[in-house]
């Protein structure tokens, strides 16, 4: 897929789309428990009717916001990501999904995209916290184009859904106007290997996908873009391929790869699987200096997800 | 209480924890100035004359504890820890290195003093409460001393924690406010306004106290005040965000940031020695 290249950051391309939909729909609201951002900017300024800072206060705001809903209002709560999924979990259980009020909840900061401010800003839970509960759609964006699709689609559909965003600027993988219904897209054929990402890693697993070919091995990307999974169009992209690898940047517990393998089991597929993430069993980091790091020091660093891989294709 | 007339001026020791802060940014290239520099009176009184603490034994059973709530600020308690010999001063320069162990908040067992992991705002109350609790049961004469941000305050959690604070009467216990006026997304007054404040923390069961949080001698004052028997007490440091460097005062963009230049570094020793 040729890539347009507006390479926004997904929060600005985000906020860009709700601006621009909110100064039409005064029934369109955004909360923020105390985040700014650029975009964020011209909402609070030029719509103050339709903006609220609830301050460091996320429980609330989750509660004031389907208050809000409840009256007809087109909700968006917005927060770093652990903040807004894991520390007002029960409000959104019952507020939301028990009462099916529709909400949007908006994380920055999907997995390491916080970076150096250490364990209580990173994201590492939250698909598979989230994918237990009825009602909630996981919206894991990839890029740019998908993050204003996703924000327009909030609005429109009036779902209960978790949007998590990276913090950090990833290359554009879609063109404007693309069709982002189905909840994931085959973004490279491949006959030996299917890797499966979502979000930042869904740019990884493009980038081992080349190394792997120019290694004799087929290997093709599906990004996996929204939870519940699309069931007959993952099996339907991965069914030409020999063995399918997913790749996340959360633990490995309940997260993307495990809802790959329920769909995989589901259907009786005997597809070989392999799952790369974060080993529970490696507990919360502590290193510093930046992403890969990160990924380095749990094992899905770019070299040794090639090794792990070649392994497992060859094994 | 107004303060930028009638704070006192820093003085020396004042202007060095400082330094050792922009030596951190400069290192890491990154960090929450502002909400550590108006933090930098409070925890310099606490560790120089009020706390019992030792050094070399971080983990000293009879050690008071202290918990930096708003783990934002660490910048602020990684000088005072430096400097008083936790860990070698030299480190501060490493902040947010690949094999460092000071990260962009504080984590409790990877560095030497810190007794909490916090960046999660609105826990540190909660674990003090805790503590003192267990100090109490214990009789061991430990206090607690917490500090909280103004914006953190927002968290409902903190409030849970001063109603269960004031129904323990738990006297060994000290929550103190950073009260800076500006969280991330703007000022108090119009985020989230918190007055009036003190008679909140009264409400909640504590004796409550305002004090210029860069005033070291007013601070040493009524932290070394015993306190009223059966409340805890709560302390509201009115301080000024980014105390120190007058181009970060009061200046909400200097809340955090995540990619400073060489230039503005050189600007900020250099503003705080003029100041």
């Amino acid at each position: 897929m040729s890539a347009v290249t507006s390479n926004l950051p997904q929060r600005d391309a985000f906020w860009t789309r709700v601006y621009e939909i909110a100064r039409q729909d005064r029934d369109v609201i955004i909360i923020s428990a105390d985040m700014g951002a650029p975009a964020l900017d011209k909402i609070r300024l030029d719509l103050p009717n339709q903006f609220i800072n609830a301050g460091i206060a996320e429980q609330n705001a989750i509660v004031v916001g389907s208050g809000l809903a409840m009256a007809g209002k087109k909700v968006f709560a917005y927060a770093i990501a652990p903040f807004i999924t894991l520390r007002c979990l029960e409000q959104v259980r019952v507020n939301n999904c028990m009462m099916k009020i529709p909400l949007t909840l908006v994380g920055v900061g999907a997995g390491f995209g916080y970076q150096d401010s250490g364990p209580t800003h990173h994201m590492l839970e939250d698909i598979a916290v989230m994918r237990a509960f009825p009602t909630i759609e996981i919206d894991s964006v990839s890029d740019s184009v998908m993050a204003a699709d996703v924000a327009e689609r909030s609005i429109k559909e009036r779902r209960i859904n978790y949007v998590r965003l990276d913090r950090q600027t990833l290359p554009d993988l879609y063109k404007t106007g693309h069709d982002f219904r189905p909840g994931l897209d085959v973004l490279r054929p491949g006959k030996d290997i299917m890797l499966v990402g979502t979000g930042i890693m869904t740019h990884a697993a493009l980038e081992t996908a080349e190394i792997l070919s120019k290694k004799g091995i087929d290997a093709g990307v599906v990004d996996l873009y929204r939870l519940p999974v699309n069931a007959p169009a993952l099996l339907n992209a991965v069914k030409g391929a020999k063995k399918v690898a997913t790749l996340e940047e959360h633990f490995l517990p309940g997260g993307m790869g495990s809802a790959v393998a329920e769909v995989l089991a589901d259907a009786g597929s005997t597809l070989p699987l392999k799952r790369l993430g974060l080993p529970v069993e490696k507990g919360y980091c502590y290193t510093y200096g930046g992403r890969d790091a990160l990924h380095n020091w749990y094992g899905i660093g770019a070299e040794q997800i090639i090794d792990s891989l070649i392994g497992f294709a060859k094994g | 209480m107004t303060l930028r007339n009638d704070t006192p001026p820093l003085d020396n020791r004042s202007k060095m924890l400082r330094r050792l802060v922009i030596d951190a940014l400069d290192g890491g290239g990154r960090g929450h100035l502002g909400s550590s520099l108006s933090l930098i009176e409070i925890v310099r009184v606490l560790y120089d004359d009020i706390l019992r603490h030792r050094p070399q034994e971080p983990k000293w059973e009879g050690r008071d504890r202290f918990i930096l709530s708003k783990g934002h600020g660490c910048l602020a308690l990684y000088a005072i820890l430096a400097d008083k010999g936790y860990f070698p001063v030299e480190e501060l320069r490493r902040f947010c290195h690949r094999d460092s162990y000071l990260g962009g908040h504080p984590e409790a067992g990877k560095i030497p003093g810190v007794e909490a992991s916090t960046g999660a705002l609105g826990h540190g109350l909660s674990i003090g409460v805790g503590m003192a609790l267990a100090a109490r049961i214990k009789r061991s004469g430990t206090r607690v001393f917490v500090a909280m941000g103004d914006g953190e305050i927002n968290e409902g959690s903190v409030w849970e924690a001063a109603m269960s604070a004031g129904k323990h009467g738990l006297d060994n216990l000290v929550a103190m406010v950073d009260y800076n006026k500006i969280q991330s997304y703007g000022f108090v007054s119009e985020v989230q306004p918190l007055e009036p404040l003190a008679d909140k923390w009264r409400a909640f069961g504590f004796a409550a106290i305002e004090v210029d949080g860069h005033d070291t001698n007013a601070l040493r004052q009524v932290l070394a005040a015993p306190a009223e028997t059966g409340k805890p007490t709560a302390i509201i440091c009115h301080t000024i965000k980014g105390r120190g460097i007058p181009f970060a005062e009061n200046e909400p963009s200097w809340h955090h940031k995540s990619k400073i230049a060489p230039d503005q570094i050189s600007a900020m020793y250099a503003a705080l020695e003029n100041t």
